[in-house]
């Protein structure tokens, strides 16, 4: 094989397999709809009754930048707060926002917590931005988000 | 026309191995953030489990008298598994001398594939975290055999691609992203020690024989049977590779 | 009905009183999303997931959770939780089928 041939091949799969994880998820959009069907938007709004959440660097959300595997994606959500009775945080709630139901979790904390800080692992249907959405005892509500890269990765 | 796809697949995989790096590699601190699972995995669950099957045949006693040592030497005799047993006259692996356990104490077998053998075999072997590898692979003819065997085992080209265990664990390949994962040295990574482990991708707990079976149907290769000799020969070659390694049940693995 | 099988981490493994201490549930759980196709039969495996998780200390309720089915296979649920006193944390948990579990560990302060 000339040497050009072999590049022109590799620059072919090359862009096969940069698109794969886009198609991957283009190809969820067409599964039956879940039981449990609930947008993103939906649920915030729900959730602070319209009043919609403020962006804060109270909340750390820790996530991949790229997932290892949609299956399994760690999430962690920590937020600055004293957690005593007068002043802690009421619930933190976590999204995967493109999922057909994008809510994942909502853990309701007390004072007795001691630390406002929660981790779980969700799945994660494509690359999509995971979403944190805090309520605090003063009930305003707080929010923070961050982008996953989900490829279809390694071997089996 | 077979040759033909013989040279697209080889391609496909050439070209990932050399730019799908830099595309979609994981930073260390994504890898961090993995690591910090193994805190919380799944598999402990499966791991007591083990235990509690265990305990009916006898517990850590129970087999420590069974293999002929005593329970404070079993955490190292474990370690050195997979090891010639002289009763059996053969290189086994911890499921089948479990297996033979349950044989000989009149108890139902259980199959080496079966999810209860896949938590005892883990929950046993974990009797030996934190104790080093200590496989010799010159303790006697049959562990040199056995290494041999693994060794061509795991050099030898087979299946439709021509794809041998080394063609992607060879020193020359370690370390290059194939498919976002590097791939990894097995001694340095320590599957020897890290297997049995969580599969993240299949939510299961996985055996490191179990596991080379995954990679051989990936890989188009007859798939060799679990406890064959050539598996556990394979066994023997990898887990060799860590030997001094601290071994760490369960693993997590992706 | 087998129970279901779940454990309760505490960390560190050694606290004292006033401590705030990692509480990790762990449980196997299928947690179908009711959307994915049996390979071998090609039908719809039904939805099976945890809806809710409570955690209670000594009868005080410290945190409840609920649950969808984004969640992983075989989830976990770390949160944190001050030390006050010895006694007992159980977990309860449901999911959509309408099953009811529930695992405990007790909780002993050193000092």
């Amino acid at each position: 094989m000339q040497r050009r041939d072999f590049f022109k091949k590799l620059g072919t799969v090359v862009a096969v397999s940069a698109v794969a994880p886009m198609m991957s998820f283009a190809a969820d959009e067409k599964k039956p709809k879940g039981p449990n069907e609930f947008s993103y938007e939906k649920a915030v709004e729900a959730i602070t009754d319209g009043k919609g959440a403020k962006t804060s660097s109270k909340i750390t959300l820790k996530v991949p930048e790229i997932a290892e595997n949609g299956a399994v994606v760690p999430v962690s959500v920590t937020v600055d707060s004293p957690m005593s009775e007068s002043d802690y945080v009421k619930a933190i709630h976590i999204f995967a926002t493109k999922n057909n139901n994008s809510r994942c979790l909502a853990v309701h904390l007390t004072p007795a917590n001691g630390k406002a800080m929660i981790a779980t692992r969700v799945k994660l249907g494509g690359t999509q931005e995971v979403a944190a959405l805090v309520e605090m005892s003063d009930g305003t509500f707080l929010t923070a988000s961050q982008s996953v890269k989900v490829t279809i990765g390694g071997c089996g | 026309m077979k040759t033909g796809i013989k040279i697209a697949l080889s391609l496909a995989l050439l070209s990932s191995l050399s730019f799908g790096g830099e595309q979609f590699a994981m930073s260390d601190s994504d890898r961090a953030m993995y690591a910090e699972m193994l805190e919380n995995n799944p598999a402990d669950i499966m791991v007591a489990h083990g235990e509690e099957l265990l305990s009916d045949m006898g517990g850590d006693a129970g087999l420590a008298k069974y293999l002929g040592v005593s329970e404070s030497e079993l955490p190292k005799y474990i370690a050195g598994f997979p090891r010639y047993i002289e009763k059996f006259d053969m290189v086994v692996g911890l499921g089948q001398a479990l297996q033979a356990m349950m044989h000989d104490t009149g108890k139902k077998v259980l199959k080496l594939d079966s999810s209860d053998m896949n938590d005892m075999l883990a929950y046993t072997k974990s009797i030996a975290n934190d104790e080093p590898i200590n496989i010799d692979v010159n303790a006697n003819q049959h562990m040199k055999d056995a290494y041999a065997l693994g060794q061509i085992t795991f050099d030898t080209k087979r299946g439709g691609r021509g794809l041998s265990c080394l063609s992607c664990h060879s020193p020359d390949v370690i370390g290059t992203i194939l498919r976002t994962q590097p791939l990894p040295d097995l001694g340095v990574n320590n599957s020897g020690g890290t297997w049995p482990a969580y599969r993240m991708t299949k939510s299961n707990l996985t055996t490191l024989q179990g596991r080379m079976q995954g990679c051989m149907k990936n890989a188009l290769l007859a798939v060799i049977p679990l406890g064959s000799p050539d598996i556990v020969a394979l066994e023997v070659y990898v887990t060799d590779k860590a030997k001094g390694k601290a071994i760490a049940i369960p693993g997590l693995k992706r | 009905m087998e129970k279901v099988k779940s454990l309760i981490k505490i960390k560190p493994k050694k606290y004292k009183d006033g401590e705030v201490v990692k509480v990790s549930f762990m449980v196997m759980h299928p947690m179908e999303t009711g959307m994915r196709k049996d390979k071998k039969t090609g039908k719809i495996v039904p939805a099976e997931y945890i809806n809710s998780v409570k955690f209670d200390y000594n009868g005080q309720v410290i945190t409840t959770m609920n649950v969808w089915e984004s969640l992983s296979a075989n989830p976990v649920f770390t949160i944190y939780m001050k030390i006050n006193g010895a006694g007992k944390l159980t977990v309860s948990f449901t999911d959509n089928t309408g099953a009811v579990n529930e695992t405990s560990t007790k909780i002993k302060p050193k000092g």
